[in-house]
C-alpha cells in the first residue's frame, strides 16, 4: 500500500488585518479576492518602471535655490529674518 | 539656535526624493518645487519636533504630503482638471517631469486616484516600509496594502499588461492611451 504525502490543505492565511474586511468603497473583502492576481512578472515591471521614473527625478539632485533655502534657514538665528 | 549641520544635512539628502514625491503628487514641476519650498520652511520652523535619530524621510514626507492633501482641498476646482493639466505639462516641460521615455507611464500613474498613486509611490519608488507609508498617510497598514494592491492592478489594466512581452513600446496601446482612453 502506498502512502502518499499529507496534502497540505491549510487553508490560506487569513487576512492579516481583519479590521480591513471592508475596502475604502465599502466593498467586503471576499469581492477583492475576485480581482485580477497580477503576475510576478507584470508586478516586477511595473516596480521597475515606477522606480526608474523616480529615480530620474532623484538624480536631479537638490536644485540650487532650494540648497540656498535650506542654508539660508539653518544658518539664521532666532528672531531674525 | 543655528540648526545642527547633521540634522541640515539629513533634510538636504532628503530633498531629491521628497521632491520626486512631489512631482508624482502634483504632476506638475513648478507646483512641486513651491511644495518642496513650503515643505522646507514648515520643517525647519519646526525643528524642535524632530526627535534626532528618527527617520527624517519620513517625518519630511508626512509634513509635504499634509501641505498637499490641505492645498488640495483649497483648489478642489483646478485640481479635477489634473488630467487636462497633466497632459499640457507634458507638452510644455518633457525635460523638466523626466524623460520622455516615461510619459506613458506618468499619464497612467495620474489617472489613479490620489490615495491610491502616493500609497504606491510611497512603497514602489520612495522605498518606505508599509509601516512607515501607513504613518506618513495616517492610515492603517491594511489600508496601505490594499491602496498599492489596487493601484498595481489598475496600472496593468491601465498599460494593458498581459504578459512582460506587451510592457515594451506598443504604438497600439499608445495610440489608445493617448486618444481614446480619457474617462
Amino acid at each position: 500500500m502506498t502512502t502518499s504525502k499529507p496534502v497540505n490543505l491549510q487553508p490560506p492565511a487569513p487576512n492579516e488585518d481583519q479590521a480591513e474586511a471592508r475596502d475604502e468603497m465599502g466593498r467586503p473583502a471576499t469581492q477583492r479576492k475576485g480581482e485580477v492576481r497580477l503576475g510576478r512578472e507584470v508586478q516586477a515591471r511595473i516596480g521597475q518602471q515606477l522606480r526608474a521614473m523616480y529615480d530620474d527625478v532623484v538624480s536631479q539632485g537638490v536644485p540650487p535655490n532650494i540648497a540656498d533655502l535650506v542654508r539660508r534657514l539653518s544658518d539664521q538665528d532666532d528672531g531674525v529674518a | 539656535m543655528k540648526l545642527d549641520p547633521a540634522i541640515r544635512d539629513q533634510v538636504l539628502a532628503t530633498v531629491p526624493s521628497l521632491r520626486a514625491f512631489a512631482i508624482s503628487l502634483c504632476g506638475n514641476v513648478d507646483r512641486a518645487d513651491d511644495l518642496v519650498q513650503e515643505t522646507l520652511l514648515r520643517a525647519l520652523a519646526h525643528i524642535d519636533s524632530f526627535q534626532p535619530g528618527t527617520n527624517m524621510p519620513a517625518w519630511l514626507f508626512t509634513i509635504l504630503r499634509n501641505l498637499f492633501r490641505s492645498e488640495y482641498r483649497k483648489r478642489r476646482r483646478e485640481v479635477e482638471d489634473a488630467d487636462g493639466r497633466y497632459a499640457e505639462t507634458l507638452k510644455s516641460h518633457p525635460e523638466q517631469t523626466g524623460r520622455v521615455e516615461f510619459n506613458e507611464f506618468r499619464a497612467a500613474l495620474a489617472k489613479l486616484p490620489s490615495d491610491q498613486r502616493e500609497a504606491l509611490i510611497l512603497v514602489g519608488a520612495s522605498g518606505f516600509s508599509y509601516e512607515d507609508a501607513a504613518a506618513i498617510c495616517g492610515c492603517a497598514v491594511g489600508t496601505i496594502k490594499s491602496r498599492v494592491n489596487r493601484a498595481r492592478t489598475r496600472l496593468a489594466d491601465l498599460l494593458a499588461i498581459d504578459s512582460v512581452d506587451d510592457f515594451g513600446p506598443d504604438r497600439a496601446t499608445r495610440a489608445v492611451l493617448a486618444g481614446g482612453s480619457r474617462s
